[in-house]
């Protein structure tokens, strides 16, 4: 920490991602193709007033850098909200970071980066390469029209990224989460009984199309965006308060919004690669007969109403259904198949004798899942084992705030599981409302409660 | 432990910062570093500080807090890291200081988001630890 108080990175190591190494390789010879010139790094603010907390985020990251930042993703808790608000947030980013730097991010429940884990405050990652173009673009009314959003944004960043000759490509995006419907004559609440549950059920359109209070529809827009960008890399994560659900926010250059995506297009020299994991076991097979039209909300299972077919299956009492449910199905989420692979769902608002969840389900046959804490952490190590942490140049980790919830300060332990994989390496995670991968040339995988990294690596070429 | 003692009501104190800096958060209701029968170390504005909903309850809540730290006395040279109950809609959470007696307490509702305030008790456990090292080289320095 220096005197003012900043919080500093070590500069003279590599964690602040300077690659000027030569490096040898598994013969034991010099190559002289070097990641040279790229430089990424990662700093914070634990202040809590947003003006000083952006200018001291954006200070404590871009001075590690020598040169100007390329692009800046900008985290912060929702705290700031009622601590000057987030304009004066990015007030004071724009106060340190150059003119004209592409700039987006949003708001997350917390974040852990290689100085620790947080669930207050604000975080930045900014990369310098000269071998990079770098697009930004947004779309609004995420939550009205997801496929206008998607197509919105997807232009501005083709249009961006036309005459790049890379063609290594990535794109980073945050998409405003779901939000607890605000259902007149019910108010927000995720246990709706009686009479009120199937007034919530008929009005729940209405907060979601008029209000914009509601389900992400996240899964509507990235099946949309998806489509533009068929050979790159992908990585999402939806914005999020502190998990009561009621706001959140998007980050654009100089704006804030709400119900946006804001994404950040790459393409680079640089390879790259991405990987998703969650460690849940599944516990039992169940086949939903009565799903809604928009397929979230489940009505029936196995031919009973599925709230109470829920409650057998599980062997709950019925009182288990009260407001803290929640937070009892992050370690038993539901789950869908989608090519051979479990995808786990958090159950959202139980309205009657029905339950939502936070997307459109994609297969009838669905199973419960199951997982314990150190299931939950050990996903950290499939995930990141497998994507050659140590080579890469920096890493990007869009996380579950399930996850976060249901570990609390074991995610301390989460933090050191990151660490072994990169070590010096600057790295960054954020944890969402919703999170997802693409791969180049397959389809999005999205859901609750996984685990999703990306890195650029060092790219090995020529040998002397 | 005895880098605690007369802390409990100076204005200047680091750990009482750190606490002030807890009670910001909506859904911390009243904290303190706390052993049997004592507080150790209260807030900068003292108990009055602790948000209103708290003093209804607070005396049965203390009551209970004194038979926790009956534990926590016995346990906490051997491990015991945290402990917390729930008392009507209130859920009391004790983060022990290591080899000591001592807790950092918190007062939080039943349903809030534990587990986002338990990443922010850990972050403050540990600066309360690292306040008492400092004390305690300060004191061998003076020596």
């Amino acid at each position: 920490m220096s005197d003012d108080g900043l919080l500093l990175m070590n500069t003279e190591g590599s964690s602040a991602g300077k690659s000027s190494d030569v490096f040898l390789n598994m013969e034991g010879k010099r190559d002289v193709d070097k990641v040279s010139d790229f430089e990424a790094a990662v700093g914070m603010s634990r202040k809590w007033d947003a003006y000083e907390a952006g200018r001291e985020t954006a200070e404590s990251t871009i001075r590690q850098l020598k040169r100007p930042p390329d692009f800046f993703l900008l985290f912060s808790t929702i705290h700031y909200d009622k601590h000057g608000g987030f304009q004066r947030l990015l007030d004071g980013v724009w106060s340190v970071l150059p003119e004209g730097t592409p700039l987006i991010g949003g708001t997350v429940a917390g974040f852990i980066n290689p100085q620790g884990c947080y669930t207050r405050g604000a975080t930045a990652l900014a990369v310098s390469y000269p071998n990079m173009d770098v697009a930004v673009g947004y779309g609004k009314n995420t939550k009205r029209n997801p496929k206008k959003a998607a197509r919105q944004c997807a232009e501005m960043i083709k249009k961006g990224l036309k005459n790049s000759k890379y063609h290594n490509n990535f794109i980073f995006d945050i998409i405003s989460g779901g939000l607890i419907p605000q259902i007149p004559g019910v108010g927000r609440r995720k246990v709706i009984r009686g009479v009120l549950s199937k007034i919530a059920i008929h009005l729940s359109n209405f907060s979601l199309i008029i209000l914009q209070k509601g389900v992400g529809r996240e899964e509507e827009l990235l099946n949309e965006f998806e489509k533009y960008f068929k050979d790159f890399y992908i990585l999402h994560g939806s914005s999020m308060d502190d998990g009561k659900a009621t706001t959140n926010y998007q980050f654009i250059d100089k704006t804030v919004e709400t119900n946006m995506i804001v994404a950040l297009g790459i393409n680079t020299d640089l390879t790259m690669d991405i990987n998703q994991s969650h460690n849940f076991k599944e516990m039992k097979r169940f086949y939903v007969t009565k799903l809604s039209k928009d397929k979230r909300i489940i009505h029936m299972i196995n031919n009973k109403p599925a709230a109470c077919e829920v409650l057998t299956l599980l062997g709950w009492p019925d009182d288990f259904f009260d407001e803290k449910l929640f937070k009892r199905t992050f370690f038993c989420p539901v789950s869908y198949i989608d090519n051979d692979r479990l995808i786990p769902e958090i159950i959202g608002i139980i309205a009657g004798n029905s339950i939502t969840v936070l997307h459109g389900i994609k297969n009838k046959e669905m199973a419960f899942l199951s997982a314990s804490g150190k299931n939950l952490i050990e996903a950290v190590t499939y995930c990141l084992g497998s994507l050659d942490c140590k080579n890469s140049v920096f890493g990007l980790i869009s996380t579950c705030d399930g996850r976060l919830e249901t570990l609390g300060y074991k995610i301390f332990d989460i933090k050191e599981k990151i660490t072994e994989q990169f070590g010096e390496k600057p790295f960054l995670a954020i944890y969402c409302g919703g999170e997802g991968i693409k791969k180049p040339n397959e389809s999005f995988r999205y859901g609750n409660l996984t685990f999703n990294a990306f890195i650029m690596k060092k790219h090995l070429n020529k040998i002397i | 432990m005895d880098a605690l003692e007369g802390c409990g009501g100076m204005r200047d104190d680091p750990i009482a910062r750190v606490l002030d800096d807890l009670l910001k958060f909506d859904d911390i209701l009243a904290c303190m570093v706390a052993r049997r029968n004592m507080i150790s170390v209260e807030p900068s504005g003292g108990t009055s500080s602790f948000k209103p909903e708290v003093y209804d309850i607070w005396d049965l809540i203390k009551r209970a807090m004194d038979d926790v730290f009956n534990v926590i006395s016995q346990y906490s040279q051997v491990g015991l890291g945290e402990m917390e109950f729930r008392l009507r809609d209130y859920e009391v959470i004790f983060f022990v200081l290591p080899d000591t007696d001592n807790a950092l307490v918190a007062i939080v509702p039943a349903l809030a988001n534990k587990g986002l305030l338990e990443v922010e008790l850990e972050n403050a456990r540990r600066d309360i630890i690292r306040i008492l090292e400092e004390k305690g080289d300060e004191k061998r320095v003076t020596v």
